[in-house]
């Protein structure tokens, strides 16, 4: 075999191993819809949903902790399907992976024991996480998405007089679920 | 360069292997059979030499019972792979 054929090879193997991006929109787009579904319900049904101290704990957490199962099923099984990992997929999960501890043993914790609303605490964490997302992926989207996230933040902290929920459901759609549409539909792959 | 390394990733289908191997972090045998084109019986000799090289790191999981393995590349291989690439360029070149 020549050198020349050699590097053919290689080149022709290397490029086999490309991320596809769609899965990552798939879960922005998931998780964008599951939140601004339960903010429109908590503010529909808020009597319902903040009858007790921790009835509202509760809501915030279970059905997350749900979509949680469901999107880390879906991602093992999309990663089999694939049939291998590269390394930007297996950072953006342990990215993801700090997310959600950080959201379970940090915000949650505080939010139960000082009675305090996480909303502003997680759009922060979340700010985070989608602006080093759109880093590594080098899409211009999610880092848009995490920029917005950040004014969403700064929003709170200056304009509180806003339902807090409402500043939710923005923070999703302009951070999660239009960043995950241009991924989801992006041709590049 | 190293002779025992040009024989290992002189075979098409190791090289093929070896260079998915080196742009992803791990890949499942399915995977590998797909990319190299070859049949379960061969790749499963490929891999194995390359494993006894120290080349790449095989684990065995399971999926809903049944059997799911994945490749990697070592750190060894890494280099190995690094060198072998630098020295085939300087033979392209000269």
């Amino acid at each position: 075999m020549e050198s020349k054929e050699q590097i053919s090879i290689i080149n022709e193997a290397i490029n086999k191993a490309k991320e596809d991006l769609k899965p990552f929109g798939f879960n922005f787009i998931f998780w964008g819809i599951f939140i601004i579904i339960m903010c429109l319900v908590h503010l529909l049904f808020t009597e319902f949903i903040q009858q007790s101290k921790f009835s509202a704990v509760i809501y915030w957490t279970v059905l997350p902790l749900l979509g949680m199962v469901y999107t880390t099923m879906y991602n093992i099984k999309n990663g089999i399907k694939k049939g291998y990992e590269t390394h930007i997929g297996r950072v953006v999960k342990i990215l993801w992976m700090v997310f959600v501890f950080s959201w379970i043993l940090v915000i949650l914790p505080q939010s139960i024991i000082n009675n305090q609303n996480p909303i502003q605490d997680i759009i922060l964490l979340l700010a985070i996480t989608v602006t080093t997302t759109g880093l590594i992926l080098k899409s211009k989207s999610v880092g848009a998405g995490g920029i917005i996230l950040f004014l969403v933040f700064y929003s709170i902290e200056f304009y509180p007089l806003v339902n807090t929920l409402v500043y939710c459901i923005i923070a999703q759609t302009f951070g999660l679920l239009i960043p995950g549409l241009v991924l989801y539909y992006n041709k590049n792959g | 360069m190293d002779k025992d390394l040009e024989k290992l990733l002189f075979n098409p289908i190791r090289l093929k292997i070896a260079s998915f191997l080196i742009s992803v972090d791990n890949a499942s045998f399915k995977k590998l059979m797909q990319i190299s084109g070859a049949s379960k019986g061969n790749i499963s000799i490929q891999i194995k030499k390359l494993s006894d090289a120290g080349f790449i790191k095989i684990k065995k999981i399971f999926d809903k019972n049944y059997p799911l393995t994945l490749i990697s590349i070592t750190r060894k291989g890494k280099k190995l792979f690094e060198l072998f690439f630098k020295e085939l360029k300087s033979y392209k070149n000269n």
